[in-house]
């Protein structure tokens, strides 16, 4: 029997109905895995279906829990059950753990806040739940604050939180999403484990169909507010029936692609070198607790180059420095040591001074950011934005500058009819396109691309990748692409440079380095790629066309 | 995204797919919509038309401000009248109407407090502005300056700088109010410096300041187009709550005799007056009526303020 079902939730925030008749069910001891863009009403339809939404919220339908009939349940006796029968693991657990508590108390007020128990009891049980999450040397740990945490091993806390009473639903959502990719399939693998271990019944929300396949039994897709399709993860992942399901499927694909074997490569001729990276240091001033200076280094001894026409992939996980490099490159930042040059000539090297761009050279290296909210202006126009590198970098008249950025609105696909809008009346597709227009405006030769994708949904992030593979046909762009998803990296880039804390430690072609990696933190960050196993099914077309 | 956050309100936009004739327009049509803004408005309105109507009100009673009855409006003993119908707010010691006088000393408060609020917004907003975008030395040597000038406590510098503009003669060498201005100016700009640096360095890091200088836009550019627009909100709303607190600042120095002087009227000299002759014992309305008045354009711009800030600047009301 079910011990969690949804029949018919609709939940509405005043007159936006966010969720439209949504009905599922989680059996104990299997995994259902709601996935959806933002904006779909998956955590809306959760958070509503266990009374966690602000009173704002109108909910309605049924929701079944062990049975009993959830909705207009008093607050009270909701609060009961969320934790003892039903524990929560949210997305970001630094926000959800109390900063000034230990570790080893917040754990234990989730077993008191329900039961009465003897201190030392209390910590017996603690320690077992940590070690029981895979926090190694429990005892020494339990009396840590989260800040001494790393992100993987807070989500560990807040799991081990929620598993404390031994729920019989678990509920998970995004649990993974702000980790490193590494990270990310040691915290799959522990889920997984527990929910066999407690046979519990599990719902996992997720916007990846890559990051559940491993892990879900169902899948119920959503879309703006509607269920999509809803079957066996068997069935949504080898023969979707909905082009919806289909299109999230082809964009999870692009991480599987990453551990394909390599394929022969037709001979292709060295690219003449447009940029160079040679031996570049660079350290920050950090600030220790205790005053006083700390040197943090940051980059050690890095040298690669971007060939003309080439797109280069530069990955490695949150703090490896990749950033840091792409401010280097469109000279927003000056090395400690080390040269950068832009067709031999040297642009940024150490000292007072060091950075010499001009007028020529500024307008050859551009940047897209990660975050197209916030590298907007949120006061001007899409007309203005796009204007402002002719008015800036060129001698042009206001007549044709208006022809140009017409032009360039076509080139990024983007419509002429959004030109009037501000940013925060575009979505998020439509903003990064406009930064990329804006980038590419001054037909640079090289674009720094700063995780261009990672804050767009999953089919935005293939459209915006299409756009840029197109651009660099047609307007034979060079291209640093930025990026801790190897998915995406393998999908566009020609050869892919891997730093680990700084330092370079693998560089080659990407079929080869993806496929046969030679460094231990190259395999462990292919091995870490979800949904490895969607490239094993017989229907995928992609694999097919690859031969 | 927390940079984001501090970029004021682009909340107007929300849930407007359609093109809008102008973002000024949005905030316009924003702000009567909402209350307090609302509230606030009326009242300042309502302070402002006074203040524009005093000579009209003054010729309809045929009392000038600084025109003495001491035969209609002191009784035998020499005190003055309550509420009448010839002065509705009764009289002062010298026999001057309450009413006209409170009406002419609501210009006087706007005419010190408005230029001086606003200068001092250019100026600390022109200055901060540097500080924070040049940053290095010139960032640390201004916050030095700012430092010493908050140092410097109000009360005492305003009095010895307004003694220093008698001649040796005991005549005043420029007009009081011009002082006036210029000292609550000295001492204001420093909150707007303060405020405008802090925002810009925020925004300095921005992508967004970024991406301008990856175009090969000019320092100055950067700073009215990218970055002034975005802060200007912000401080607007600033210069509504600092000015609440000018009006004040210039009440107490005509307080203590030395802003604006008797026979002139103003809000701070009133009160003065009331308090020193005791007068307000047998005809309360002589305290009253400034006292009111002050507390009435107090509480107008804080309202007023207050739905600024929720329109133009929405992530701080909440916390």
């Amino acid at each position: 029997m079910a011990i969690f079902s949804v029949a018919d939730l609709h939940v509405a925030f005043g007159t936006s109905e966010v969720v439209q008749g949504v009905s599922f069910a989680v059996e104990p001891g299997k995994t259902l895995a709601i996935v959806g863009e933002s904006g779909s009403g998956k955590s809306a339809s959760l958070l509503g279906a266990t009374g966690l939404l602000a009173p704002t919220a109108t909910v309605s339908g049924s929701v079944l829990h062990k049975g009993e009939q959830l909705l207009g349940l008093p607050v009270r006796s909701l609060r009961k059950r969320r934790g003892a029968d039903i524990g929560f693991i949210f997305q970001d657990p630094l926000s959800n753990l109390h900063p000034l508590k230990t570790i080893g108390a917040q754990i234990g007020e989730a077993i008191t806040a329900h039961h009465r128990v003897g201190r030392q009891e209390l910590r017996e049980r603690v320690l077992g739940l940590l070690a029981d999450v895979g926090i190694q040397n429990p005892a020494a740990r339990i009396n840590d604050y989260p800040r001494q945490f790393s992100g993987g091993m807070r989500q560990r806390v807040m799991i081990a939180a929620a598993i404390a009473l031994n729920p019989g639903l678990i509920i998970a959502d995004e649990p993974t999403t702000a980790l490193d990719v590494t990270v990310q399939a040691s915290i799959l693998d522990l889920l997984k484990r527990i929910q066999q271990d407690h046979g519990a019944g599990m719902i996992f929300v997720s916007h990846d169909l890559a990051v559940v396949s491993d892990i879900a039994d169902d899948v119920l897709v959503m879309r703006s507010g509607h269920v999509v399709e809803q079957a066996p993860a068997r069935v949504i992942y080898h023969a979707p029936k909905q082009a919806y399901t289909k299109e999230l499927l082809g964009a999870a694909r692009l991480g599987g692609l990453a551990a394909r074997a390599p394929e022969p490569l037709p001979p292709a001729a060295p690219k003449p070198n447009l940029l160079s990276i040679s031996g570049v240091w660079r350290s920050f001033a950090g600030r220790s607790p205790l005053g006083g200076g700390l040197i943090r280094p940051v980059l050690q001894d890095v040298s690669f180059e971007i060939g003309e026409n080439e797109i280069v992939g530069l990955v490695g996980e949150s703090g490896s420095g990749k950033s840091t490099i792409g401010r280097l490159v469109a000279g927003l930042d000056q090395p400690d040591e080390g040269k950068l040059s832009m067709r031999e000539r040297v642009y940024s090297r150490p000292g007072p001074g060091g950075i010499g761009i001009d007028r020529q050279l500024r307008s050859e290296i551009q940047v897209v950011f990660q975050d197209p909210y916030a590298s907007l202006n949120p006061r001007r126009r899409v007309r203005s934005i796009l204007a402002e590198p002719f008015i800036v970098g060129t001698e042009l008249d206001a007549v044709t500058i208006r022809r140009r950025v017409q032009e360039l609105t076509r080139d990024v696909e983007l419509g002429e009819d959004l030109l009037d809008r501000f940013p925060a009346q575009l979505s998020g597709g439509q903003r990064q396109r406009v930064a990329i227009a804006r980038a590419i405006a001054l037909e640079p030769s090289l674009v720094v691309a700063d995780e261009p994708v990672s804050a767009l949904d999953i089919t935005t992030q293939v459209k915006i990748i299409r756009l840029l593979q197109t651009l660099r046909q047609r307007r034979k762009l060079s291209l640093l692409f930025i990026s801790h998803d190897l998915g995406v990296v393998s999908e566009l880039c020609d050869r892919v440079v891997v730093l680990e804390k700084g330092v370079v430690v693998e560089a080659g072609k990407t079929a080869t380095l993806f496929g046969s990696p030679r460094h231990p933190y190259t395999r462990k960050l292919v091995d870490a790629i979800p949904g490895k196993s969607l490239q094993e099914s017989p229907t995928t077309q992609r694999v097919a066309a690859h031969g | 995204m927390a940079e984001v956050h501090a970029l004021a309100g682009t909340d107007v936009l929300e849930g407007r797919s359609e093109v809008v004739r102008s973002y000024a327009s949005l905030v316009v049509g924003a702000l009567f919509r909402e209350k307090s803004f609302r509230a606030g408005a009326m009242i300042i309105t309502f302070v402002a038309a006074g203040a524009l109507l005093a000579p009209a009100v003054a010729w309809l009673l045929g009392h000038g401000p600084t025109e003495q009855f001491r035969d209609t409006a002191l009784t035998e003993m020499g005190l003055p009248t309550g509420p009448t119908l010839e002065f509705p707010l009764g009289a002062d010691g010298n026999g001057r109407d309450v009413l006209v006088r409170t009406l002419y000393g609501a210009r006087v408060s706007l005419a010190i407090a408005i230029p001086a609020t606003t200068l001092a917004m250019f100026i600390g907003t022109a200055i901060g502005l540097v500080s924070g975008f040049l940053g290095a030395r010139i960032d640390r040597i201004i916050s030095q300056g700012i430092d010493v000038a908050l140092s410097f406590p109000f009360i005492v510098t305003a009095l010895s700088l307004l003694s220093l503009n008698r001649g040796t003669d005991g005549k005043v060498l420029v007009a009081p109010s011009v002082v006036v201005v210029l000292i609550i100016t000295l001492f204001s700009w420093t909150y707007f410096a303060r405020l405008t640096r802090g925002l810009v360095l925020v925004l300095r890091r921005s992508p967004l300041v970024e991406a301008a200088q990856t175009i090969g836009t000019s320092k100055a550019r950067i700073i009215l187009r990218e970055i002034l627009p975005n802060i200007a909100p912000v401080i607007l709303v600033y210069w509504a709550v600092q000015l609440p607190t000018n009006i004040i600042a210039e009440a107490t120095l005509s307080f203590l005799g030395v802003g604006v002087q008797a026979p002139e009227p103003s809000w701070g000299n009133m009160i003065a007056e009331a308090q020193r002759s005791s007068l307000y014992q047998v005809q309360p309305w002589f305290l009253l009526g400034p006292g009111i008045a002050l507390f009435l354009t107090v509480a107008g711009f804080n309202t007023l303020s207050a739905g600024l800030r929720n329109v133009l600047d929405p992530h701080r009301h909440s916390g």
